[in-house]
C-alpha cells in the first residue's frame, strides 16, 4: 500500500493529549518516533506540528539521519583529521588530497554506507540502490566516481534458511552488476562472508570513490554569493513519486517477517539509465559552472528527499529555504505535500543557482540532454529560492504547510545509550593429535569465506572506464590509474571479519583496519584514508551498545596506531555510516559487523605488487610472528567446529612496521609477489599465491615449518607436531608473505632490519605446483596443487548456484 | 579547411558509458576525436572521416541491446557514410547497434541478418566480465589492419548479450567464405575456442566480431580501448601479453602499447595516419 493522502491543514495534536491518544495518533498518521520525541516537536515549534512537519522530523531525528545513537561516540573515538584532509565526516563524503600535478590538486572522495535492509527484502533493488546512493554521495560533491565496492554480509547457504539466503545471494549480486554496469562505474572489488547471523539480516555495504580536483570540489551549501543575489533551488532528475517514503525510519527498525509487504514500498526504484544521462549532464553543468565562475551549491536526495537535502543546503549556511511542493514535478497526481517532501525517489539532485544562471542549467538538462524525452516525467524544474532569513519553509497549494527555523529541523537529536558488556566464555577445543593436515588445509580453503569469489566477480564490470590496473583476484586490494596519462595509483580494499566481532568487537574494530590497511600496502600502496560501516543490531539492547561502543573503539585505536607511515597522524576516518537495527523481530541479531574500507596511494603503478608467485628458486618470507591463536579463525569454525574464545589479537604497533616495510619494498622493486595474511592464516595465503599465478606459470611453494616456529632469524631445527603445526598454519594474526629473487634478499633485510619487523625466510618457489610442509614430524608433507584447486575455486562457487 | 590529422566521431547514444576512454584510445591512435551526441546536428556528423560507436547501455537495453539507438536518425545518417566507404567500428554495444541498423554483415544491406543473443554460459546467468583471447582472422578490416592474419590477441568482454547468432540458413559460412569473420575466440595458443569459458558466450563458431563485406564496417564484442595501455593487461593473464605486464618496472612501459591499441591503429591505417602494424 502506498502512504494514504492526508489533508495538509492537518496537524497532529500533540499538547493536551494523553500518551495512549498520542500513540494512536501517531501510528495512524504513519509516524514512528517515540512519545517523547513527538512532544520535543511540539515544545521546540511551540505549537503542534503540521502532518508534514511531523513527517519531517519523524525521518530527520530517524537513527539514520540522525546518528542520534552512534554520533557521540564516534566523535569520542574516531580519528577524522590529518594534514592532508580537505573535508572530514559530515557532508556526503569525506575528501583527501592525493597528489599534485602541473599545479594542481586533485583529491580523492569516498563515501561508505549500507542498504542492509532494503537487500533483505527486496535484494535486487535493495542493492542496486544501495549503489544508486552511494554514487550519488559522491557526485555531488562534484567529483567523477572511479570505483565503487561492495562488502557483503549473507546468511548460511547451507542452513534452515538456505532457499531464502541464495535467492538473497543471487538477487544482490544481480543488483549490483545491473546498476553499477550500466551506470559505467568500475566495481573494484569488495569482501563476502556467510553465517547464519545474516540469514534474517544481509548486509550490503556499499563504497564509492570519486576523484576532484580540490578547486572545484561542491559542497552541500548554499554558497555565501546568495546574500547578495537571489539564488534559486533546482530539483532535477526523476519525477517524485512515493516510493521510498518512510526508507530512513524503515532502516532504523528492526525487521518484521509480518511487515515484509508493507516495508516493500519503502525500498525505492532503480534507474541506472537515467543516473548515467543525469550523470553526463551534470558534469556539463558543472564545466560551464567552472567556466563562469558561479558559487552553487549541489546535494543528492537520499533519505528524508527533498526536505532533508534542501533544509541542509540551507542550514549549512545559517539562510533560509522557501520551497512551493506544488512546483515539484510528481509522477502520479494527488500525492499528499509530506510525500513530495520526504519521499525518497532516486537518481534526484538538488541545485542551489544563481537566478541568472538558472535557465543555462535547466537548458542543459532539458534541451540538450533531453531528460524529458528520455525517462517520463524526468527534468530540472526550479521548485524554490534561497531565503535570507535562516526559515525553513514549504508551500502547497498556496498553503504553508512547513515553517520551521532550519536550524531547528537540521540540529537532531542524541542519546546516551546504556552499555553492558556481554558474558562470555566456554571452552576453546584443542587440535586433535590425528588431525590430518592436507585435510585441514583444504577444508579452509573450500570454505565459502575463504574460496575464490571468482563466481561474484565475473559478473561486475571492473574495466569501464579503462583505468583498470589489478582487478579482483590479481592482488589484495584493486588499484587503479585515476588520473589518465598518470602515473599515480589509487588502490582500495574493503575488510570486516564478523566471527572476529562474535568475541572481541574491539579486536574487530581493529582487525578491520589492520586487514584493509594490509591488503592496501600488499599492493604496494601506501594508507591515505580511512572509511567505516558499522552494522549492529538493536542499540537500545545494552550488550549490543557495549559491542558497537568497543568496535568503534577499536577502529580509533588502530587508525591512530598504524598512522600515516613515517608520520605521527593518524590514518583519517573522513566517512562513515551506522546501521544499527539489524535484527528481526524473531530476535536474530548479527554479529557485531565493523566494516572498514582503506583508501592507498601509489607514487607510481608500476611499482604495485599482486599475490600470484612469479618464479621458481625465489625466497618466501613470512612478516609477522604466528601467535598461535585460532578463536574465531577459519581452521576453529570449519575445521574443528566451534568458534573459539581468544582470537588474534591486533598488534597495533608491528602492523605499523610491517606497513612500512612492504610498502619500502614495492617502491624501491623489491617484491616478486606479496599478500596478506588473514582468513585461513598462513596456510590459505601461501595456497592462493599459486593458485592466483598466471595459468602458463606454474610454481609451487616448499615451506618449513619448523623455521616459521623459531625463535631466531636463522632459521629452525627439529620437526614440528601436527597441533603445533595447524597454530602456525591456521592462525589468522596479520602478517605478509612475500617473495623475494635472490639477488634482492640483501636489500630486503636491510628493510626488515630498519623498520624492526619479526620476520623469517620460511621457504623457496619451486617449478612443482603444489605446498610442500618440510619439517613436520613424520616428514614432508605434500598438498597437491589439483585438491588445492578443486577446494579452492569450488567453495564459493557451490552457494552461488 | 584543410585536415592534417583525420577527425573520428565516437557516438553518444543515451545509457552509453564507455566514451571517454573509446576517445582516448582513438586519440593514443594517433587521430583527432570528438564525442558526439545522439542528437547532435547529422550536418556536423556527415563532416567526420571515421566513427566508433562505444559500449554502454544505449536506451537502457529496451527490447533488444542496441535496438532501440538503431532506429535513431543519426544511424541512418551513419549508414549513409558507411556506404561511401567510411569506416565504422561498434565495440560492444556498438556492435549490437550495426547488427540491429542492418550495416552488419551487410550482405542484404539494411537488413537484420544476424542478431547479438543473451549469453549461454554454465552455471550463470548475466553480465559476464573476462580477458578473452581473439584470434585475427581477417587482417584487411579497418578494425584489424594493423594485426597480421592469425596474431593472437587477448582484450576484455563484458557484456550479457553477446552470442552471435543467425536464423538465416548458411549465412555463418558464407561470413567464413566472404572472409567477414573478423576475430574469433581462442585458447592463448590460438586453438580454437569450443567451450565455456574460452568462448565466453557460446557464440556460434567462437565468432567475436564480423564486418560488412567491404571491411570497412567491424562489429567486435571485446573491448579493444580496456587493452590499449600495458597496465590495463592482468598480471595474471596467460600467454606473452601477460608476461609482459608483469616484466613491466617503471611508468613509461605500463603505459607503453597494449593489445588492443591496433584496432584503434587500424583505423588510423585506413587514412594512412599511422603505418601497418603500428
Amino acid at each position: 500500500m502506498t502512504p494514504t493522502a492526508v489533508p495538509s491543514t492537518r496537524t497532529i495534536g500533540i499538547f493536551h493529549t494523553t500518551d495512549m491518544e498520542l500513540e494512536q495518533r501517531l501510528a495512524e498518521a504513519g509516524l514512528n518516533f517515540s512519545l517523547s520525541e513527538a512532544r520535543k516537536v511540539a515544545t521546540i515549534l511551540g505549537r503542534d506540528p503540521t502532518v508534514v512537519e511531523a513527517h519531517i522530523f519523524n525521518t530527520m531525528w530517524s537513527e539514520h539521519c540522525s546518528y542520534k545513537s552512534s554520533r557521540g561516540v564516534l566523535k569520542e573515538h574516531l580519528p577524522t583529521d590529518a594534514s592532508h584532509v580537505v573535508l572530514g565526516p559530515g557532508e556526503d563524503a569525506g575528501i583527501v588530497r592525493l597528489c599534485e600535478i602541473d599545479g594542481k590538486s586533485y583529491c580523492v572522495a569516498v563515501a561508505h554506507e549500507s542498504h542492509n535492509h532494503p537487500s533483505q527484502i527486496v535484494p535486487n533493488e535493495g542493492a542496486a540502490t544501495g549503489i544508486g546512493g552511494i554514487v550519488r554521495d559522491v557526485y555531488c560533491m562534484g567529483a567523477d566516481v572511479i570505483g565503487v565496492m561492495d562488502p557483503l554480509r549473507f546468511g548460511d547457504p547451507n542452513g534452515p534458511n538456505a532457499e531464502r539466503t541464495r535467492e538473497i545471494v543471487h538477487g544482490v549480486v544481480e543488483g549490483i552488476w545491473q546498476y553499477g554496469d550500466a551506470l559505467g562505474v568500475p566495481n573494484l572489488g569488495g569482501d563476502v562472508y556467510f553465517d547464519r547471523s545474516y540469514d534474517d539480516n544481509c548486509l550490503v555495504n556499499v563504497v564509492a570513490i570519486g576523484l576532484v580536483e580540490e578547486s572545484e570540489i561542491k559542497r552541500s551549501r548554499v554558497p555565501e554569493e546568495a546574500r547578495d543575489v537571489p539564488y534559486d533551488v533546482i530539483l532535477v532528475g526523476k519525477p517524485t513519486d512515493p516510493s521510498g517514503f518512510g526508507g530512513a525510519t524503515f532502516a532504523s527498525r528492526i525487521l518484521d517477517e509480518e511487515k515484509t509487504l508493507s516495508d516493500k514500498y519503502a525500498v525505492q526504484v532503480p534507474d541506472p539509465f537515467l543516473k548515467r544521462m543525469l550523470t553526463v549532464a551534470t558534469f556539463r553543468v558543472l564545466d560551464l559552472v567552472r567556466e563562469r565562475g558561479v558559487a552553487i551549491g549541489f546535494k543528492d536526495l537520499g533519505a528524508g528527499g527533498i526536505a532533508c537535502a534542501t533544509s541542509e543546503l540551507g542550514a549549512a549556511a545559517g539562510l533560509g529555504i522557501r520551497v512551493d511542493l506544488s512546483r515539484v514535478p510528481v509522477a502520479e497526481p494527488d500525492m499528499s505535500p509530506e510525500v513530495i517532501a520526504c519521499s525518497e525517489t532516486q537518481e534526484r539532485y538538488a541545485l542551489v543557482v544563481p537566478r541568472d544562471f538558472t535557465p543555462e542549467v535547466l537548458r542543459i538538462f532539458n534541451e540538450e540532454f533531453e531528460l524529458p524525452a528520455l525517462c517520463h516525467g524526468a527534468q530540472a524544474a526550479v521548485i524554490g529560492e534561497v531565503i535570507e532569513e535562516p526559515r525553513y519553509v514549504l508551500e502547497h497549494e498556496g498553503e504553508t504547510v512547513c515553517d520551521a527555523s532550519t536550524e531547528a529541523i537540521t540540529t537532531g537529536i542524541s542519546y546516551v545509550r546504556d552499555a553492558n558488556e556481554r558474558e562470555r566464555g566456554g571452552d576453546e577445543p584443542e587440535v586433535p593429535e590425528d588431525m590430518g593436515l592436507v585435510a585441514a588445509v583444504l577444508g579452509v580453503l573450500g570454505s565459502p569465506n575463504v574460496a575464490s569469489r571468482e563466481h561474484v566477480y565475473r559478473h561486475y564490470d571492473g574495466e569501464v572506464k579503462g583505468n583498470a590496473v589489478v582487478r579482483p583476484g590479481e592482488a589484495d586490494a584493486g588499484v587503479i590509474a585515476p588520473i589518465p596519462g598518470e602515473k599515480v595509483g589509487v588502490a582500495v580494499a574493503a575488510d570486516g571479519n564478523p566471527f572476529l566481532g562474535a568475541l572481541d568487537p574491539y579486536q574487530a574494530g581493529a582487525a578491520a583496519v589492520a586487514e584493509a590497511v594490509r591488503n592496501v600496502c600488499a599492493t604496494g600502496a601506501v594508507p591515505i584514508a580511512l572509511t567505516d560501516c558499522l552494522n549492529f543490531g538493536n542499540p537500545e539492547i545494552p550488550e549490543v551498545f557495549h559491542d558497537f561502543v568497543e568496535a568503534v573503539r577499536g577502529i580509533g585505536d588502530a587508525a591512530r596506531g598504524i598512522g600515516m607511515k613515517d608520520s605521527d597522524e593518524p590514518i583519517p576516518v573522513v566517512s562513515g555510516n551506522v546501521s544499527f537495527y539489524n535484527q528481526s523481530a524473531a530476535g536474530n541479531a548479527i554479529l557485531p559487523s565493523p566494516i572498514v574500507c582503506c583508501i592507498g596511494r601509489l607514487d607510481d603503478l608500476s611499482r604495485h605488487t599482486t599475490i600470484g608467485f612469479r618464479n621458481e628458486g625465489n625466497a618466501i618470507y613470512l612478516l609477522g610472528r604466528r601467535t598461535g591463536e585460532l578463536g574465531g579463525s577459519e581452521f576453529m569454525r570449519t575445521v574443528l567446529g566451534a568458534i573459539g574464545v581468544s582470537p588474534a589479537t591486533v598488534r597495533i604497533a608491528d602492523e605499523r612496521a610491517m606497513a612500512a616495510a612492504v610498502t619500502d619494498l614495492a617502491e624501491r622493486g623489491l617484491t616478486r609477489a606479496c599478500h596478506d595474511i588473514s582468513d585461513g592464516g598462513l596456510a590459505a595465503a601461501i595456497a592462493e599465491m599459486i593458485l592466483l599465478t598466471a595459468p602458463d606459470v606454474e610454481i609451487g611453494a616448499r615451506v618449513d615449518l619448523a623455521a616459521m616456529a623459531s625463535a631466531g632469524a636463522a632459521g629452525g631445527e627439529g620437526t614440528v607436531g601436527v597441533q603445533e603445526a595447524c597454530r602456525l598454519l591456521f592462525c589468522e594474526s596479520g602478517g605478509y608473505v612475500l617473495e623475494i629473487a635472490a639477488s634482492d634478499e640483501a636489500a630486503a633485510l636491510a628493510v626488515f632490519e630498519e623498520r624492526s619487523v619479526w620476520f623469517r625466510r620460511v621457504g623457496e618457489t619451486t617449478g612443482e605446483l603444489g605446498i610442500v610442509l618440510a619439517s613436520a614430524e613424520g616428514g614432508d608433507v605434500e598438498v597437491p596443487f589439483d585438491a588445492m584447486a578443486r577446494a579452492w575455486s569450488g567453495g564459493a562457487t557451490e552457494v552461488m548456484l | 579547411m584543410t585536415k592534417s590529422v583525420p577527425r573520428i566521431a565516437v557516438l553518444r547514444f543515451p545509457g552509453m558509458n564507455c566514451e571517454e576512454e573509446t576517445k582516448r584510445a582513438v586519440v593514443d591512435a594517433g587521430l583527432d576525436c570528438d564525442v558526439f551526441m545522439w542528437n547532435g546536428p547529422t550536418e556536423e556528423l556527415v563532416e567526420y572521416d571515421g566513427y566508433v560507436l562505444p559500449g554502454g547501455f544505449s536506451y537502457q537495453d529496451r527490447v533488444r541491446a542496441g535496438s532501440i539507438a538503431s532506429k535513431d536518425e543519426i544511424v541512418d545518417c551513419l549508414f549513409d557514410e558507411a556506404q561511401r566507404g567510411k569506416p565504422v567500428i561498434g565495440i560492444c554495444n556498438g556492435a549490437q547497434i550495426l547488427l540491429e541498423a542492418g550495416m552488419v554483415p551487410g550482405i542484404d544491406r539494411g537488413k537484420v541478418q544476424m542478431g547479438l543473443a543473451t549469453n549461454i554460459m554454465p552455471d550463470r546467468d548475466g553480465y559476464y566480465t573476462r580477458w578473452t583471447h581473439l584470434e585475427v582472422v581477417n587482417d584487411g578490416t579497418c578494425a584489424t589492419r594493423a594485426y597480421e592474419r592469425g596474431d593472437v590477441v587477448p582484450i576484455p568482454v563484458a557484456h550479457a548479450e553477446g552470442r552471435f547468432v543467425s536464423a538465416e540458413r548458411g549465412l555463418i559460412e558464407q561470413l567464413f567464405e566472404n572472409d567477414q569473420v573478423v576475430l574469433t575466440y581462442c585458447g592463448p595458443d590460438a586453438a580454437e575456442a569450443t567451450e565455456f569459458p574460452a568462448n565466453p558466450n557460446g557464440s556460434t563458431r567462437s565468432i567475436a566480431g564480423i564486418s560488412n563485406p567491404e571491411g570497412n564496417v567491424v562489429a567486435m564484442m571485446p573491448h579493444p580501448e580496456r587493452a590499449a595501455r600495458l597496465y590495463q593487461v592482468p598480471s595474471n593473464l596467460d600467454g606473452p601479453w601477460g608476461a609482459r605486464k608483469r616484466a613491466a618496472r617503471d611508468a613509461e612501459a605500463m603505459f607503453g602499447p597494449g593489445p588492443g591499441l591496433p584496432v584503434l591503429s587500424s583505423l588510423a591505417g585506413f587514412f594512412g595516419a599511422a603505418p601497418r602494424g603500428a
